[in-house]
């Protein structure tokens, strides 16, 4: 099988150099194109998309667009729909994923950009949507409207498919030219969505690109980066530090790092009926996209003292993931990530030889590992790609003290707990800088219009015009019709 | 068998040449035993996986015991102020704990160590002049490498033999090249022996005072440890090359050990004309190429994680699951390296970036 990825609006195939990424093994095997641009064409891509957007983009209204992307969104949601078809059948040879988690992932991340949810997600940050296309009033007094940048550079990274979508919509919202690099690791679902977007408005089809480069090639990342007015990146800490050390002063960074994500489970959720439900949503939580996405739970804080003690609960999650492992089987690991996941679980074995309140509970295969610690510890992150630790605790309130040197790098947390509780460690967690929490079980699906890493998405992006009520008087007394 | 006994069937059996699968077997499982009686750290890694030396008929079987383990653990079977020595590895993080291995005496190391050395290094030669990059174990006594080098000018060494590196970790070039000179002029083989990145700035000096020497035929070299983690790293192809063309030893005269401080026997090659070059290791060392997280192993010519089985280091643990990557081919393995950290896939912090966040 073959695919091309990228999309390059004003280039024919033939113009451009391409380059193959191979995917997969033997009948299921997959070669991916990806374009290597020259530098005059990377200029010449960058200069259109910024042209285009101003001259179309700019001049639709938020509603409009809204409308487009909704649009398009509906076609890939539908079972038989070309790109559809495409990523259902490609996706999984290309991450690795389990088929059937890749279609339900889909499904589940694509319809938070239907309209209801695109107007929501609007709303969050602008009360008053329509300042994206014309001068409101401003409460204070005067008008303001708001603007995106001209061109706005993605560097998507990482392997949650369809990732891109996010900061694609994110920059057409504004009204943005989007130049987009994709990763190595799964370069093609940005593509077909530029592709759809494109054949859904033919119109606005020169105002985004979707490019890639070899990680770490410089040149082509300057070439963009000069002409972005707003950088928008996915990496680990040190690719988000080389970026923006890398960025003239005036461009702004929008940069999402790696983040560690936990969960909470109170006494309440462990009683003999409810805690084999919680251990089923923990383990789901675990299983999708095998912990590669920052919101995925690395640990679970377990309170003791209910009729599932923590050590109980241990065993069922891992039940629980032996069960998904039959349903949605882990991705094939690379011998690299297999050592990974081996020597973490190594060094877990080892301490329960000197220390008697841990426990390593493990698959035989490989396929999942459940440490459980008696005595509490220190954050600190999984093996991954299946691999938990449950920790037990007196109460949820002794987690923030336990991970509150690690603010940083905190993110979601799933928490399972009465009402009462829930807003006593909301405050708590919210303190030490935790930005997202939400049920066990949702911790890999956001809701629309969430607040990435606790920051505006939208009007981070845009900078606002205004005119003070000192030019409008001024104004008046320059009026034609002043008497 | 108690201690003496094991160390004496040990003894034999590396001194008997061509042992079989059977005999190799039934050694192996006698040490087995001794060390689940006798180390009790050791038996407790076992009771974890549920194996004692009644259920386990195969030294395939045995569990391998990480490399990891050496630094969080006292294996040894002696008691550990009664060993004859303690070897330690480097580990160059400060503060980073340092992987130790027992040893009661050093009888196995050393006949292990010479035979080895013998039938790889000296291919047939009673002794050599030697030259040694390396400090002596007078200077490093905790270096199994120092004490290995050091056993091979004693047993292997003609009188003029000596080490070219003090207390200072450099080499001492003006007296190195001299010798080098006098052994040029000499017409009797030489043999120049020592770390890989004693020999990376070797190649530097010369390159600078742009100077080459050619050794006289049936000169050796010797280099062992390899490039990671240090400031420099070269492409071993230019590496043999630069050796080769400076010092004018042919590259099938340029023997590359790999060995651990967590093992008691070297692996060799038969030269490095080409690359990787295959490794070998004697009768009394069995190498499994294993998938590191079901520990079974992979199919043949597939690359997985090394798992050597070493008789002679029967005092601490015999199996070691190492941290290197190989492939087995012909009669040996090919090294590819050690275990690196795979690249991160996606948002999800993983535990080597958290380390390194935590510690800024």
């Amino acid at each position: 099988m073959a695919e091309f990825a990228g999309y390059l609006p004003g280039f024919s195939k033939e113009q451009v150099e391409w380059q193959a990424l191979n995917f997969g093994a033997g009948s299921s095997s997959l070669r991916v194109s990806v374009p290597l641009l020259s530098e005059a064409q990377m200029i010449v891509l960058c200069e259109r998309v910024e042209r285009s957007a101003n001259d179309y983009l700019k001049n639709r209204s938020v509603t409009d667009i809204i409308d487009i992307i909704d649009r398009t969104i509906a076609r890939l949601l539908t079972r038989d729909d070309f790109f559809r078809l495409k990523a259902e059948k490609f996706l999984p040879v290309v991450t690795g994923y389990d088929s059937e988690m890749v279609r339900l992932a889909l499904t589940k991340y694509l319809k938070t950009f239907r309209k209801p949810e695109l107007t929501r997600f609007l709303a969050e940050d602008f009360p008053n949507p329509q300042i994206l296309d014309s001068f409101q009033p401003l409460t204070k007094g005067g008008f303001g409207r708001a603007f995106g940048p001209n061109l706005l550079a993605h560097i998507w990274a990482g392997n949650v498919p369809g990732l891109p979508v996010w900061s694609l919509v994110a920059g057409l919202l504004v009204k943005a030219g989007s130049v987009g690099k994709v990763s190595s690791a799964e370069p093609l679902f940005a593509g077909w969505f530029a592709n759809a977007l494109a054949e859904t408005e033919p119109e606005i089809a020169d105002c985004f690109a979707v490019v890639w480069w070899k990680g770490g090639e410089k040149t082509q990342e300057r070439n963009l980066f000069i002409r972005a007015d707003a950088v928008f990146a996915y990496g680990s800490t040190k690719t988000l530090g080389e970026i923006r050390d890398s960025l003239p002063v005036s461009t702004r960074f929008l940069g999402h790092g790696h983040k560690v994500s936990f969960g909470i489970i109170s006494a309440a959720a462990l009683n003999t009926r409810k805690a084999q439900i919680t251990a089923r949503m923990a383990a789901q939580d675990i299983a999708v996209f095998d912990q590669q996405g920052c919101y995925s739970p690395q640990i679970f804080y377990v309170e003791r003292g209910a009729r599932v003690s923590p050590r109980q609960f241990a065993g069922y999650l891992a039940n629980e993931l032996a069960c998904l492992e039959e349903k949605y089987p882990r991705r094939a690991l690379t011998p690299a990530e297999a050592r990974d996941v081996a020597k973490w679980r190594q060094k877990e074995e080892l301490k329960t030889l000197s220390d008697a309140e841990i426990e390593v509970l493990r698959d035989d295969e490989g396929a999942w590992v459940v440490v459980y610690y008696n005595d509490s510890v220190d954050l600190s992150p999984s093996g991954l790609n299946r691999t938990i630790k449950v920790v037990a605790v007196d109460t949820p309130m002794q987690v923030p003290s336990h991970v509150q040197s690690f603010r940083d790098v905190l993110q979601s947390v799933g928490v399972a707990a009465t009402p009462e509780e829930l807003h006593l460690i909301a405050k708590a967690l919210g303190g030490v800088g935790v930005t997202r929490i939400s049920g066990i079980g949702s911790m890999s699906s956001p809701e629309a219009g969430w607040h990435h890493d606790g920051r505006f998405n939208l009007k981070d992006l845009v900078t606002i015009t205004e005119i003070e009520s000192s030019a409008e008087t001024v104004s008046e007394t320059l009026a034609p019709y002043l008497d | 068998m108690n201690r003496n006994e094991i160390e004496r069937a040990v003894l034999n059996f590396i001194a008997a040449d061509g042992a079989t699968d059977a005999a190799f077997n039934i050694l192996a499982l006698e040490i087995f035993r001794f060390q689940f009686e006798n180390n009790e750290p050791f038996r407790r890694f076992c009771l974890k996986r549920g194996l004692t030396p009644n259920r386990i008929q195969l030294w395939r079987d045995i569990p391998a015991v990480p490399i990891e383990a050496f630094k969080e653990l006292t294996l040894s079977c002696a008691p550990v102020q009664e060993v004859e020595r303690v070897f330690a590895t480097s580990g160059t993080t400060k503060g980073a704990l340092k992987g130790k291995s027992y040893h009661s005496t050093l009888a196995a190391y050393d006949a292990s160590m010479l035979k080895t050395f013998d039938t790889w290094v000296m291919r047939g030669l009673p002794r050599i002049d030697m030259g040694i990059l390396y400090p002596s174990e007078k200077v490093l006594p905790y270096s199994s490498l120092a004490h290995y080098l050091s056993q091979a000018m004693e047993k292997f060494g003609t009188p003029a033999s000596r080490f070219f590196m003090g207390d200072k970790n450099r080499v001492n070039f003006s007296k190195l090249f001299s010798e080098l000179k006098r052994a040029e002029r000499g017409g009797a083989p030489y043999a120049l022996l020592g770390a890989s990145y004693s020999f990376l700035s070797l190649i530097d000096e010369l390159a600078r005072r742009n100077l080459s020497f050619s050794l006289p035929q049936g000169s050796r070299l010797f280099d062992t440890g390899g490039f990671k983690g240090r400031a420099r790293e070269i492409d071993p192809e230019r590496f043999y090359d630069g050796l080769s063309e400076r010092l004018g030893v042919p590259r099938q005269l340029c023997i590359n050990m790999y060995g651990m401080t967590e093992l008691s026997t070297q692996f060799y090659d038969r030269g490095n004309v080409v690359i990787p070059s295959i490794k070998l290791g004697p009768h009394w060392v069995r190498t499994r190429i294993v998938d590191p997280l079901t520990g079974d192993d992979v199919p043949a010519g597939e690359a997985g994680v090394l798992v050597h089985c070493d008789l002679a280091h029967f005092n601490v643990v015999s199996t070691v699951l190492t941290e290197d990557v190989g492939f087995q081919k012909e009669d040996g393995f090919v090294l590819l390296g050690r275990v690196e950290g795979a690249e991160a896939r996606g948002c999800s912090m993983a535990v080597e970036e958290f380390l390194r966040a935590s510690r800024n």
